[in-house]
C-alpha cells in the first residue's frame, strides 16, 4: 500500500459523545489522519448520546484512548453501576438482578445455572442473583471494583453519567489530540452514482470533502441517509417506540443498581437525575407516559426499533443511532457505538474503500446487533404480563436466533454460542431464570455431583458473599473517597 | 416440569476403531451413571485408521480423560507435531510450515503480518518466515520442549499435538473404556430394527442372531454409515467438486531420514502425499483424484517416494469429500468417517470426531429424544464441517502450479463465496475474516496464504507509522532470540527417548 492509497482525512459529523468518542478514537489511535468533527446541532432523539446507563465497555473503551479512571470517571461524576433490577417483568416472581459478574461457579463439570435448576426442582432454594456477588454487592447498595482474594474479583462495572461532564471531558480529549472541531449544519450531501459521499455542503455555503465519513448525527443520519434508506424492522419484537426523559435535578445520587419497572405499556428507569419511560405509543399517550413519569419530561423521543442492515456503503459509515436504534432497555446505545468505532478503527479502510471491507465490516456488525435485539426481545417474549402490549409481543414468533436460544433453554438449560455475542451466558442465564423460563430437565452432567454436595457448594457460596459484604464500602461512601482522593 | 428419569440411557455404538472406542471412553468416562455402553466390532471388519496425525484439541480431550501423556504417547508410540509442513503446494520447489503457533510475539495492537506485508511489498530482504514464528523454528530444527506458559514470552508461543498410531491408539481407549463398564461384543451387524411408527432404531441383529436393543446408536461404521446412510438414508451433500480427491493408498516404511516433529504434506501430480513420523516407523499415503492418476500409478508413485524399505504392502481407501446432510437423526449419532469426510490434509479428522463427542456429552439425551438437542447438535457440526471445507478448499486453490491436469482443474475451479471473499479481504487488507469459534484461527490462515503466495497489497495502515529501519531491526532481533531459545531446547528425538519411549507391542 502506498502513501498514496492511505485515507488521509475523516469527518465525523455529530456534536454528541458518539461523534466525539468516534472522532477522539480515530485521531488517537491512527494518529496520521486528520480527523475533523462536524458539529451540527445535538440530536434530541439520539439514544447512544442521550441515556446516562452504559455498559462494562465504556472504561475500558476510554483505556485504550489512554484516558484513566480519575480524569474518565471519576472527574467527570460519573457513578458506578454493577447491573440492572427488573420489577414487574415476570407477574408472580420476585424481582430479579442482572449484574456483570458471574452468578455461582460450576460445580464438577457442569455449570452453575444447571446446577440451580435441579435446586429449585427439589425444593425451596435462593433466588438465582443471591449466587451472584455484584448482585448482592448492589442490592446493598454498595460498591468495590473487582478485589482480587474476595468474592467480588471477577465483576465488570458500567456507569451513570453526568452528560454533559461526560461530553465536555472527551470533547476537550479530542481536541487536545488533535481533532478539528467545526461548527456547520449540513445543507446537502452530494453523492456519486456508486454511492460515495463526493462532499458535504453546509448551510452557510462552504463546502467540506473527506476520505471517509462517519455518520454520528443520530436517527436522522444526515450523511449516510443520502446514500440510501434500508433498514430492517424489529418493531414487532421490540414494541417499544416511544420515549420520554427527564432530568431531576433534586434525584437521589446515581444508583449502583438501576431499577427498570415494567409497566402496561413498556417500562420505566429511574437513574438518579435522569427518569425515563419506555413505552408503545399505540398502548399508551404520551400525556399518561409523561404522568407515569412523575416529572417534567422533554419532547417525546420517537424511535423505529431496527438497524441499517449496511450501516457502511463505499465511503460512508453510519455509527450509534444513525446506524441501529433500540429502546434502552440494558442500556446497548452507547455501547453499540463504541463497538462500531473499534472495529472501524481494527479495519480502517484505504481510498479504495474495497466491497469485500464493508461486506466483512457489515456481516459482523449486524451480527452483533441482532444478537443485543435477541436478548432485548427475551425480556418481553418471556415476560409474563397480561396487558394487550405484552400479549401481543408474546403471541410473535421470535427471531431464528432468539428462537434456537429460547427451545435450548427451555429444554435443558443450553446456551448456544453465537459470534458476536455482547452479553455473557451468565448475563442470558440471568434474565432467563429471572424471569421464571425455567428448564424442562436437568442437564445430565448435573448429576454426577450427589444433591447434597450441591446444595452444600451453593451454602458456601451464599455464606462467602454474606461475610464479606460488610466488608465493603457504600457506593457514595466509594465515590466520596475517590473524590478525596483527587482532591489531596 | 418433568421430572428426571434415573432409567440410563443404553448406547450401543456399532463399530469399534478411532471414533468408536473415542465415543465409548468418553461416554463411559464422563457420563457414567448416566448411560451404559455396548460397543459392537467385528475383527473381520479392518479399521481405517489413517488419522494418525491429529490437532492440538486432543490434548485437553485426553486430558478431560485423565490420560497421562507420557504413558499414552509410549502405548501408541506417539511422536510430537508442531506443525504441517506443506511442500510444493503453492509452486513446485516452495515449503512452508502451518504452525500451532503464532508469527511473531504474538502481543501488540496490531498483529505481525500486517508489518510483514508491508515489508514485503517494500521489497526488503526478509528472513524465511518460519524464522519468525517460534513453532516453525522449532519444528525446522526438529527439536522439541512443551510450551513455558508459566514464564510466557516467545517460548509460550505455541501449542502442539501428537503424531500416533492409530492403531494403537483405538486399543489403548477400548482398555480405558472396558475398564470404566463399556461392553465388547464381537459381531457383524445383519439387520437393523425400527419402530414403525417413529422411525426410531430399536435394535440391530448380529451376526449371531443375538439382537441388541438401545436407546440411542451411534454409528462408527466408518465409509459405509451403516445406520445413518444405509438404514436411515440420510443424504449426503457432495463437495468433490471443490475437493476432488477420492482415493487414498496407503503404506508404512522405516524412518531413513529424521523423525520430525510435524507432518509433511508432499503436492503430487494428482493430489498430495502425507509423511507422518511415529517413533517406530513413518507412515506414508497418496491421496488423489482417481479422474487424474490411475490406482497402479498412484501405488507406484507412493513405492517410489517413499524414504525406506516398506513394511505392508500399499493398501487402498476409498471415499468422497462432504458431509450427511445431518448427523444426528432419530436416536442415531454418526460419528467420523460415518458421517462426513474432509481428506487428511489438514488432520481434521479425530478432530471431527471429538468436537461431535464433545457437543453430544453437552446435548446428552434422556430415553426421549428432544428434538432440540438434535437441532443444536447439527448445526455445530455443520459449523465445524463447513468452516474447514473453505480452509481445505484454500490450498489447492492458492496456487500458480499448472504442471498437470489436476492442478490446472483446482486452480481454475469456481470456489465458494465464503472462501472467495475471504482471500479477497486477504488480498487486498491482509485482514483474515475472524471468528470466535471453529477450528483454524487466524495464524493459520496466514501461513497457508503467505506460505502458498498470496501477498496481500494492503495491510492494516497503522503499520505503516513505523519507521522501517525500526521494524527490520525488530525483525532481526526476533528472529535472533527466537534461534536462540530453540537452540537451547532438546532434539525431537531425544526428548522422546527420555520422555515417553514406546513399549514393545
Amino acid at each position: 500500500m502506498s502513501v498514496a492509497d492511505r485515507i488521509g482525512h475523516v469527518l465525523v459529523a455529530g456534536s454528541g459523545l458518539t461523534a466525539w468518542y468516534a472522532a477522539a478514537a480515530l485521531k488517537r489511535r491512527a494518529p496520521f489522519l486528520t480527523v475533523t468533527l462536524l458539529a451540527t446541532a445535538p440530536a434530541a432523539d439520539a439514544l447512544a448520546d442521550r441515556i446516562a446507563c452504559t455498559l462494562p465497555s465504556l472504561p475500558g473503551f476510554q483505556a485504550d484512548l489512554g484516558i484513566g479512571q480519575d480524569d474518565g470517571v471519576t472527574r467527570t461524576g460519573a457513578g458506578y453501576r454493577l447491573g440492572t433490577r427488573f420489577i414487574g417483568w415476570a407477574e408472580g416472581r420476585p424481582d430479579y438482578v442482572h449484574a456483570y459478574d458471574g452468578y455461582g461457579h460450576p460445580i464438577g463439570s457442569a455449570a452453575f445455572h444447571l446446577h440451580w435448576v435441579r435446586a429449585t426442582q427439589d425444593g425451596a432454594v435462593a433466588p438465582y442473583d443471591a449466587f451472584s456477588p455484584a448482585a448482592q454487592l448492589a442490592r446493598a447498595g454498595r460498591f468495590v471494583p473487582p478485589t482480587p482474594d474476595t468474592p467480588f474479583a471477577g465483576h465488570d462495572y458500567g456507569l451513570t453519567l453526568d452528560l454533559d461532564r461526560q461530553l465536555a471531558m472527551i470533547r476537550a480529549f479530542a481536541t487536545h489530540v488533535g481533532v478539528i472541531e467545526m461548527p456547520g449544519e449540513i445543507a446537502q450531501v452530494a453523492v456519486d452514482t456508486r454511492g460515495f459521499v463526493t462532499g458535504v455542503t453546509l448551510t452557510d455555503g462552504r463546502t467540506v470533502a473527506a476520505d471517509l465519513y462517519v455518520d454520528a448525527t443520530g436517527p436522522a443520519a444526515t450523511l449516510r441517509g443520502a446514500v440510501d434508506d434500508e433498514w430492517q424492522d424489529w418493531h414487532a419484537w421490540l414494541p417499544c417506540d416511544r420515549i420520554l426523559l427527564a432530568m431531576d435535578p433534586a434525584g437521589e445520587g446515581a444508583p449502583v443498581l438501576t431499577e427498570v419497572t415494567a409497566h402496561a405499556a413498556g417500562w420505566r428507569w429511574s437513574s438518579g437525575e435522569q427518569r425515563g419511560i419506555a413505552y408503545s405509543a399505540a398502548n399508551l399517550s404520551d400525556a399518561a407516559a409523561a404522568a407515569m413519569l412523575g416529572a417534567t419530561p422533554d419532547a417525546a423521543i420517537a424511535i423505529r426499533p431496527g438497524t441499517r442492515p449496511r450501516p457502511w456503503r463505499g465511503n460512508c459509515i453510519a455509527i450509534g443511532d444513525a446506524a441501529t436504534q433500540v429502546e434502552p432497555l440494558e442500556w446497548c446505545n452507547l455501547h453499540l457505538a463504541l463497538s462500531a468505532i473499534d472495529r472501524l478503527i481494527a479495519m480502517l479502510p484505504d481510498r479504495h474503500m474495497a466491497e469485500v471491507e464493508a461486506a466483512d465490516y457489515n456481516r459482523q456488525t449486524l451480527a452483533e446487533v441482532e444478537r443485543v435485539r435477541d436478548f432485548l426481545a427475551a425480556h418481553y417474549r418471556t415476560a409474563h404480563r397480561p396487558e394487550p402490549m405484552w400479549q401481543a409481543v408474546a403471541d410473535t414468533a421470535p427471531p431464528p436466533g432468539l428462537a434456537h436460544t429460547l427451545a435450548q433453554f427451555a429444554e435443558r438449560g443450553r446456551l448456544p454460542f453465537y459470534e458476536e455475542e455482547t452479553f455473557t451466558r451468565d448475563s442470558w442465564a440471568a434474565i432467563l431464570l429471572g424471569q421464571g423460563l425455567i428448564p424442562r430437565r436437568v442437564d445430565p452432567l448435573v448429576h454426577f455431583t450427589p444433591p447434597e454436595d450441591t446444595r452444600r457448594a451453593m451454602t458456601r457460596m451464599t455464606d462467602a458473599i454474606a461475610a464479606a459484604l460488610p466488608h465493603t464500602p457504600a457506593h457514595a461512601q466509594w465515590r466520596a473517597a475517590q473524590m478525596r482522593r483527587l482532591a489531596r | 416440569m418433568a421430572k428426571v428419569t434415573n432409567d440410563k440411557v443404553r448406547v450401543v455404538i456399532v463399530g469399534g476403531g478411532t471414533a468408536g472406542w473415542m465415543a465409548g471412553a468418553a461416554f463411559t468416562r464422563l457420563l457414567s451413571g448416566q448411560c451404559s455402553v455396548r460397543l459392537i466390532e467385528s475383527d473381520a471388519i479392518g479399521v481405517v485408521g489413517v488419522g494418525e496425525a491429529t490437532l492440538p484439541h486432543i490434548r485437553a480431550f485426553n486430558e478431560r480423560l485423565g490420560i497421562a501423556e507420557a504413558d499414552f504417547m509410549a502405548r501408541t508410540a506417539a511422536t510430537f507435531k508442531l506443525g504441517i509442513e506443506f511442500r510444493d503446494w503453492g509452486r513446485v520447489g516452495d515449503s512452508y510450515i502451518h504452525p500451532f503457533g503464532t508469527f511473531g510475539r504474538g502481543a501488540g495492537a496490531i498483529d505481525f503480518h500486517h508489518y510483514w506485508a508491508r515489508l514485503l511489498r517494500e521489497g526488503h530482504d526478509l528472513p524465511p518466515l518460519d524464522d519468525v514464528s517460534y513453532a516453525c523454528k522449532l519444528a525446522r530444527d526438529a527439536r522439541f520442549d512443551h510450551p513455558d506458559q508459566k514464564r510466557g514470552g516467545l517460548p509460550s508461543t505455541f501449542g502442539y499435538a501428537y503424531q500416533f498410531d492409530a492403531l494403537l491408539f483405538a486399543p489403548y481407549l477400548r482398555q480405558l473404556a472396558e475398564e470404566a463398564g463399556a461392553v465388547r461384543t464381537e459381531g457383524m451387524v445383519v439387520d437393523v430394527e425400527r419402530d414403525g411408527e417413529s422411525g426410531l432404531i430399536r435394535a440391530v441383529v448380529l451376526d449371531s442372531g443375538e439382537r441388541v436393543e438401545g436407546d440411542l446408536f451411534i454409528d462408527c461404521s466408518g465409509f459405509r454409515s451403516l445406520l445413518l446412510g444405509q438404514t436411515l438414508e440420510e443424504p449426503f451433500e457432495d463437495w468433490s467438486r471443490w475437493l476432488p480427491t477420492d482415493r487414498a493408498v496407503a503404506m508404512p516404511c522405516r524412518t531413513e531420514t529424521s523423525v520430525t516433529p510435524y507432518t509433511s504434506a508432499i503436492a503430487m501430480p494428482a493430489g498430495w502425499r502425507w509423511r507422518i513420523p511415529l517413533q517406530h516407523r513413518t507412515g506414508n499415503g497418496y491421496v488423489y483424484a482417481s479422474d487424474f492418476i490411475s490406482d497402479a500409478d498412484a501405488a507406484r508413485v507412493l513405492e517410489e517416494a517413499v524414504e525406506g524399505a516398506p513394511l505392508a504392502a500399499p493398501r487402498q481407501l476409498r471415499f468422497k469429500a462432504g458431509r450427511r446432510r445431518r448427523s444426528w437423526v432419530g436416536n442415531c449419532v454418526a460419528l467420523g468417517l460415518a458421517s462426513g469426510f474432509l481428506e487428511p490434509l489438514e488432520s481434521t479428522s479425530i478432530y471431527l470426531v471429538q468436537q461431535a463427542i464433545t457437543a453430544l456429552i453437552e446435548l446428552f439425551p434422556t430415553r426421549e429424544m428432544a428434538a432440540s438437542d438434535r437441532d443444536e447438535f447439527n448445526r455445530i457440526i455443520d459449523l465445524e464441517y463447513d468452516r474447514i471445507r473453505d480452509f481445505l478448499i484454500l490450498h489447492y486453490h492458492a496456487t500458480t502450479r499448472d504442471d498437470s491436469p489436476f492442478w490446472n482443474y483446482v486452480r481454475t475451479m469456481p470456489i465458494p463465496d465464503s472462501l472467495a471473499e475471504k482471500m479477497e479481504l486477504w488480498r487486498k487488507r491482509a485482514r483474515v475474516v475472524k471468528y470466535r469459534e471453529g477450528v483454524f484461527l487466524d495464524a493459520s490462515w496466514i501461513a497457508v496464504y503467505l506460505g502458498q503466495g498470496i501477498m496481500p497489497e494492503g495491510w492494516d495502515p497503522r503499520a505503516d507509522t513505523a519507521a522501517t529501519p525500526d521494524l527490520l531491526r525488530a525483525v532481526g532481533d526476533l528472529r535472533a532470540e527466537i534461534a536462540a531459545d530453540v537452540g537451547t531446547r532438546p532434539g525431537h528425538r531425544a526428548f522422546l527417548e527420555r520422555y515417553c519411549p514406546m513399549v514393545a507391542a
